[in-house]
């Protein structure tokens, strides 16, 4: 298989790879020195053994002579004893042999222990002497015996047979000797062969292994050497940066960090490399070269074009590492990661802003709330940035503040118009680096606060433009392009709520407002006596009909009626407080509702009402006068209550002439409640428009003209009447 | 990691058999060469005998001699009409002093296995071959040889 056979760097795997060979060095020189040494003392033992044999085979010679001798000896009559030559002849051509104990040399009573022979030679020769002592000793027993030199055995073929008894006698003794003297030669050569083999080994052994070692290093060496060469490639061709940092600054610099700086290895050693760092890092750095803390960072560096690099780095602190003495650094360019982390936060933040702004919107019902929360939008977009809202009037000729930023001087544009603004008239956020320059707009210039920059988002609704955001800053440094994105949120979604808001007030007002006389309508003076009621303030309320209105529509026109009510509600207009209330009822039925007085109070203004009405008429308005019933809101707990007792003193107004005012009471409240729901009740049973003409006013306009219906037929009724 | 083990080993037997493999090939160099010219005849010594031809016919011979042992021999070509030797006093070996120059040619005393070769001329005539080492040629180690 090709993948087999590839041999995989392991640049870093600096145990395991260079251990083998220094491990090989160390087993070989080992090995080496327990051969030596074993082999040594095995020589050396075996020579000691070769000593003692050598000695025994030596002494053989001796004995085999002596042997001869002593049968000379006894042969002529002299003291001596061959047996024990003889034994010990024997005894030593068997241990010499075979291995085995024999007397010992320098004639004690010790005994010297012998191996076995060792190598075909040698044992050969052995064999051949013990054969040669048993010929010998049988014949030397045969001629102390004096027995004829027959049948004696010739072992180690020799052919003595022929001799006579002494001559063969000494033949077989000089054979004797001459074998164990050729046995101990052989020995001792051998000896001398063994330690010449002893020494060949060890020259041998020592060469070897010196080879060996030197092969075994040089091919550590080796090793070694590809293993910097893959390293250094690896880490030059490395993208990432490497920076030493020791004892005065920087001691290493990759070249991927020249590159990035674009400038030379060397110019960043020592102080140079903070030349490119940014001003803001440069003391977590020398924190870093300090302690070796913190172990993960991040920090930025400028680039050969002049643009700032996020890297994150690790930190690696090896001031302890003789070969090093420094605080590595890894780092990796993370700037793109950066950038769009950057943007995936700018952009979550604009839409949570986006959303939470339209949350505070949608809670506003009024203009003036949606000033506040552009106010507090504002002051988290930029909390020192001068900010002002300026919007049209209704009739979008005229701008002026509504809103400023709340903690700092607003920067006061003195732009009056809508369409004298430039961010207004292109309708687009535009952004002004120096009201210096000469593309700035006009308005910037000449401010009190002196040079500026601007950012101006126009305002609209529904494609109409109705205000722009006016931001200031120091000149040169107008808001970054996620500041203005985001005032371009709150303008937009101001505009439309101010729009929204505007459109809504403009048809409530439409809704609450009587056409004919601009007053509020029945249903907000209702709603502002619940105000009052509920906010326990005393106030007066007064019901006002105009008198003999019908005879006025059907002599005179319709024409004439509207005139009647349109002077009527002036003149009550005139007449009222700020905060007092009138509103029309419907038909010519109007109600009056004055706040802090009580119902004697309220009569005083209601008869200046009635002189005031009475002086108004001239020209070609037909002159009429309108009857007033009064009650206040210490008669009653409930709206209903209070208009009916009013309502009573109307009725008695009618019953007692008319032109007068009234205060009502319970008595003729129950009257007037009669009278109408006598009314009332035969309109709705019949169904059917009465013959008299006042049923059908009664039924075209409701309850209000039941009073007229009522009181004009019938006599005036007693009641309190003042005038 | 067994790939790298695997190489230390590779590495290591190489490094070993380098040696070994000068040493063997040191040690087993032999040569071999082989006079043909004169005719060669096989002699054999062991204790106490030497087994040899017993007639030849003139001429030049190597007598290609094998120790077989146990102990060293010699061998010496001696002439004798008589077919037996003088020996010395002490009576055990052949007095050579006596016999020096009519030999045709000797052999010095050769370990046991050692295979030595001899270059004789022989004239017609009778010849002892022996061993000289002390008690060898009593003890039977000599052998005749007749020459025509």
């Amino acid at each position: 298989m090709k993948l087999g056979r590839t041999r995989a760097i392991k640049p870093f795997a600096a145990g395991s790879s260079n251990k083998a060979p220094i491990v090989a060095i160390f087993v070989t020189f080992a090995l080496i020195s327990a051969a030596t040494i074993a082999l040594s003392v095995t020589a050396t033992k075996a020579s000691l053994h070769r000593t003692d044999v050598i000695q025994v085979a030596a002494r053989q010679r001796m004995l085999a002579e002596r042997y001869l001798e002593e049968i000379l000896l006894v042969r002529s009559g002299r003291q001596a004893d061959p047996a024990y030559t003889a034994g010990v002849l024997s005894t030593s051509a068997d241990a010499l042999l075979e291995g085995g104990t024999v007397p010992e040399v320098n004639g004690d009573d010790d005994e010297t222990s012998l191996p076995p022979a060792d190598g075909n030679v040698l044992r050969a020769q052995f064999v051949q002497e013990q054969r040669l002592v048993d010929d010998l000793t049988a014949t030397g027993e045969a001629v102390l015996r004096h027995r004829p030199m027959v049948n004696l055995p010739e072992t180690a073929d020799e052919h003595v047979s022929g001799l006579e008894s002494i001559q063969r006698l000494r033949v077989l003794a000089a054979l004797t000797s001459s074998i164990a003297f050729r046995a101990a030669q052989e020995i001792g050569r051998d000896d001398e062969s063994n330690l010449n083999n002893l020494l060949t080994n060890q020259v041998l052994l020592g060469v070897g292994g010196l080879i060996v070692t030197l092969l075994l290093a040089s091919g550590l060496l080796l090793t070694i050497r590809r293993q910097n060469a893959h390293f250094r490639s690896l880490a030059l061709s490395s993208s990432d940066l490497v920076i030493v940092l020791g004892e005065g600054g920087c001691r290493y610099a990759s070249r991927s960090v020249a590159a990035l700086v674009g400038t030379s290895e060397s110019d960043l050693h020592g102080s140079g490399l903070m030349d490119f760092v940014h001003e803001d890092d440069r003391a977590l750095i020398e924190k870093v070269q300090s302690s070796g803390m913190p172990l993960e960072f991040s920090f930025r560096m400028l680039n050969r074009t002049g643009e700032w690099r996020h890297l994150e780095a690790r930190v690696n602190d090896l001031r302890t590492d003789r070969n090093l003495r420094g605080v590595v650094i890894n780092a990796r360019d993370t700037t793109d990661r950066v950038q769009l982390e950057g943007q995936l936060t700018a952009q979550l933040q604009r839409d949570g802003f986006a959303s939470r702004l339209g949350e505070a919107l949608e809670m506003v019902d009024e203009e003036r709330e949606a000033f506040n929360v552009v106010e507090r939008a504002a002051v988290e977009i930029s909390e020192r940035t001068p900010m002002e809202l300026l919007l049209s009037d209704s009739s979008r000729a005229n701008l002026s503040r509504v809103a400023s930023s709340p903690a700092i001087e607003a920067p006061g544009c003195p732009v009056r118009s809508p369409f004298s603004c430039v961010a207004v008239r292109r309708g687009t956020a535009v952004v002004f680096d120096s009201s210096e320059s000469l593309n700035a707009c006009p308005q910037l210039r000449g401010r009190p606060s002196g040079p500026c920059s601007a950012v101006c988002v126009p305002v609209s609704f529904m494609g109409r433009a109705l205000g722009v955001l006016h931001t200031t800053g120091p000149e040169g440094q107008a808001l970054p392009g996620e500041a203005v994105s985001q005032l371009s949120v709150l303008a937009g979604q101001a505009g439309a709520r101010i729009g929204t808001v505007r459109a809504f007030e403009k048809t409530q007002l439409q809704a609450s407002t009587d056409g004919l006389t601009g007053l509020v309508n029945r249903r907000t003076a209702e709603k502002d006596i619940r105000a009052l009621m509920k906010a326990a303030r005393p106030f007066a309320v007064a019901i006002a009909d105009l008198d003999k209105f019908k005879q006025l529509n059907d002599t005179h026109g319709h024409e004439a009626g509207d005139r009647a009510l349109r002077l009527f509600s002036q003149v009550v207009d005139r007449a009222l407080r700020d905060n007092d209330v009138i509103a029309r009822w419907g038909g010519e039925e109007f109600v009056i509702v004055l706040p802090e007085l009580d119902r004697f109070e309220a009569v005083a203004v209601l008869e200046r009402i009635r002189e005031d009405l009475a002086a108004a008429h001239s020209g070609d308005t037909r002159r009429f006068t309108a009857s007033f019933g009064v009650a206040d809101s210490s008669q009653g707990d409930s709206m209903e209550e209070l208009l009916s007792i009013a309502d009573g003193g109307l009725y008695a107004s009618k019953k007692a002439g008319r032109d007068r005012v009234t205060l009502g009471d319970s008595e003729s409240a129950a009257q007037a409640k009669e009278a109408g729901r006598e009314r009332a009740g035969a309109v709705a049973v019949t169904s059917e428009p009465p013959p008299d003409g006042n049923g059908v006013v009664a039924w075209r306009r409701g309850r209000a003209s039941t009073h007229e219906a009522a009181y004009e037929e019938e006599p005036p009724p007693s009641g309190i009447q003042i005038r | 990691m067994p790939a790298r083990v695997a190489n230390g080993l590779r590495f290591l037997v190489v490094l070993w058999v380098i040696p070994a493999v000068a040493l063997l090939s040191g040690c087993g160099s032999t040569g071999a060469s082989a006079k043909t010219t004169p005719r060669v005849v096989g002699v054999a010594e062991k204790d106490f005998h030497i087994s040899a031809p017993s007639t030849l016919k003139a001429g030049e011979y190597t007598l290609r001699v094998h120790n077989e042992g146990p102990t060293d021999h010699e061998l010496i070509i001696a002439p004798s009409r008589t077919g037996s030797l003088p020996l010395r006093p002490d009576g055990l070996t052949v007095n050579e002093e006596a016999i020096e120059r009519e030999e045709p040619g000797s052999l010095d005393p050769g370990a046991p296995g050692a295979v030595r070769d001899l270059t004789v001329t022989l004239k017609p005539g009778r010849y002892v071959l022996f061993c000289n080492m002390e008690g060898h040629y009593m003890a039977g180690m000599h052998t005749d040889l007749v020459v025509q």
